[in-house]
């Protein structure tokens, strides 16, 4: 769906009412391809919404200062920058077209006035710096009003040049582009809590960036057997650990996360925990296998509990505890009986994300 | 498969609904093995259609061939769970073991496929219905299309191997398709064997069990032109009937005639590819 959906809690006790606070796109049936949303995500402060479509572009969401006439509604979004961010490429080395749709969009903690994000396509990411120009500067010396430069000699005083009041622009430009690093296709971006690493991951392999190297990162996780055949379970997501700068997580197409400490080795092979729910014999289908594979892994921002997305239900996981998750909830029980019809039109690969709410309730 | 760009509507997903696999889903009675063929149907599809894309997802194959492997390894414990006779018709060959013995009997598959396939060999003279030796038979090529997609992928996505591997890497496309024509050979073999001893069974007359197959169909339309100098795939082209005709043309498989003389199967329906071509070409 190209649009966007904020929710809305509602009054107190344990009974969230949810409700759609704004839509923003399209109602139209047909949609260009181009303009389906491919990933979203709020900065660190809710202030500001990120989405990426599958045309390569970014689009981003301020929310409105809170109205003093109205303090209990939530402000609206409105559009605060576009820009494009991945173009497609072609590999000539192997004949495949790199799509521009963009996979994962991750922000880095606010440090000044301008706002960075990451965002990745299939096989390169990118960080952008996204800077707010309100002022303008007249009465340059070598340049008329117009910008065409003066001629030296004709300037007979100096001046000093005025801040003027000017047309909020939001300006987008690239800072670093990280490429060249992933044989197979980026599922996840995670920026680590020591805000200089992030690390990124794909089918196989996982790579630790430093956000200042673009040249070279590091393998920390490689799950790809010497001989392909035996290949049986992928990488699908990852992530860091929002306060220990040297755990992350990464589940499998199997249903499993592995834990792992980077201190322990340079190739972290080897997990430090493992998580995995036994299965319950008596809902074995065909397809346990494929909707047990986990779409999604997001630590509590307390970083005691993680949350994983599997095709029919949420699982809420305590780290102290590997061999099952605290608290299961299921979405949409009622696919269940329908599993043939949605593996024949593919509908059972879609992938879901889940989210943590900011009081991690 | 929905086209891309489109929303996906309520009314769409009921003319889905409509079809074997929602008689899948709402039928109780079903047999099992029939709702077993039927995902092994799907499955065996979506692999083929996944390998004719310039660029197949590497977690969706990975996962319809665990499913395909599981499936696989249902059917071949239940097999082995029947009564197994010895079948004294069927030719000796170093490969291939007429087996009551159910250990693990360890079979060299080049393609270095793990133990549990190399147990198939064992059920070749098992008592059984017919289909479940046809579904035997199809077994093997299932694993070999599951190792040969999987090895693909591994040529498309990753140019860089380590080293050290390349040169295995180099020769066993080379070496599977000698050896799995023999293993597919030395299995039809056992197959007319089994035949002659379990002569009460109701079998079809065709001299070739593999015409029967559904997989047959799957098979018909590859165009494997992409794969015939890289990764000779045989297995795809020989469960074809040696005698039809089918509609695609061969390419000639350089590296296949070169590397063996066992390569009876390849051979038959080369020539009769190559009348159909002069056929065609003569216009008669």
């Amino acid at each position: 769906m190209a649009g966007v959906a904020g929710g809305g809690g509602g009054g107190g006790g344990n009974d969230f009412q949810w409700c759609f606070s704004q839509v923003k796109g399209a109602i139209d049936e047909d949609v260009a391809e181009a303009d389906i949303i491919s990933t979203v995500e709020f900065n660190y402060s809710g202030d500001l919404l990120a989405t990426g479509d599958k045309g390569g572009r970014v689009v981003i969401f301020q929310r409105e200062q809170e109205n003093k006439s109205r303090p209990h509604s939530r402000g609206e979004y409105n559009v605060y920058s576009t820009f494009q961010s991945h173009e497609p490429e072609f590999d000539y080395l192997k004949s495949l077209e790199i799509e521009e749709k963009i996979n994962k969009i991750r922000w880095l903690p606010q440090q000044n006035a301008a706002h960075f994000l990451l965002s990745t396509n299939d096989k390169t990411i990118k960080l952008w710096k996204i800077s707010e120009r309100d002022k303008r500067a007249e009465g340059y010396n070598l340049k008329d009003e117009d910008g065409r430069l003066r001629d030296p000699f004709r300037i007979t005083s100096l001046r000093v040049p005025i801040l003027k009041p000017m047309d909020l622009m939001v300006e987008a430009s690239p800072r670093r582009i990280f490429a060249n690093a992933h044989t197979y296709h980026i599922n996840s971006i995670s920026v680590n809590s020591d805000h200089e690493t992030y690390l990124s991951a794909d089918d196989l392999r996982i790579n630790l960036w430093h956000l200042e190297i673009t040249d070279r990162s590091f393998n920390i996780v490689d799950i790809k057997p010497a001989n392909m055949e035996e290949l049986t379970e992928v990488i699908t997501a990852a992530e860091f650990h929002p306060h220990h700068c040297n755990v992350f997580v990464y589940s499998s197409s199997k249903g499993t996360i592995r834990l792992c400490d980077m201190r322990s080795s340079a190739l972290c092979d080897r997990h430090s925990k493992f998580f995995e729910e036994p299965e319950d014999p008596s809902s074995r289908s065909f397809f346990s296998e494929i909707i047990s594979s986990i779409s999604d892994v997001k630590f509590s921002h307390s970083g005691r509990y993680m949350m994983t997305r599997d095709y029919l239900s949420v699982k809420v996981w305590d780290l102290n505890m590997e061999n099952r998750p605290v608290e299961t909830y299921q979405v949409h029980e009622y696919l269940r009986s329908k599993l043939c019809s949605l593996y024949e039109n593919d509908c059972i690969f879609d992938k879901f994300e889940c989210c943590w709410n900011g009081s991690d309730r | 498969m929905l086209g891309r760009g489109l929303k996906r509507k309520l009314s769409d997903y009921e003319e889905n609904m409509a079809g074997l696999s929602s008689a899948f889903d709402s039928s109780r009675n079903l047999p099992y093995p029939l709702k077993r063929q039927l995902v092994l149907n799907m499955c065996l599809t979506k692999l083929q259609t996944y390998k004719m894309l310039v660029e197949p997802n590497l977690h969706r194959s990975v996962l319809i061939a665990n499913t395909v492997r599981q499936i696989q390894e249902e059917m071949r414990q239940e097999s082995s769970q029947q009564p197994i006779n010895v079948c004294s018709g069927i030719a000796p060959n170093p490969h291939c073991y007429p087996g009551i013995d159910s250990s693990a009997i360890s079979l060299h598959l080049p393609s270095g496929s793990s133990q549990q396939e190399s147990n198939c060999c064992n059920s070749w003279s098992a008592e059984g219905p017919i289909e479940n030796s046809l579904l035997m038979v199809s077994d093997d090529d299932m694993s070999s299309a599951i190792s040969s997609i999987l090895k693909d992928l591994d040529f498309m996505e990753d140019i860089s191997p380590p080293t050290s591997l390349v040169p295995a890497g180099d020769d066993e496309p080379l070496k599977s398709p000698e050896n799995t024509c023999l293993k597919l050979e030395d299995d039809r073999q056992d197959l007319k064997g089994a035949e002659c001893v379990f002569g009460s069974f109701e079998i079809s007359n065709s001299t070739s069990y593999l015409k029967d197959l559904a997989i047959d169909d799957i098979f018909e339309d590859i165009d494997t032109s992409m794969y015939d100098s890289d990764f000779c795939s045989p297995l795809l082209m020989a469960p074809r009937p040696p005698s039809a005709a089918t509609e695609e043309t061969l390419k000639t498989f350089p590296s296949c005639n070169s590397s063996s003389t066992n390569n009876i199967p390849i051979c038959r329906t080369d020539l009769s590819e190559l009348d159909h071509i002069m056929e065609i070409l003569v216009g008669s």
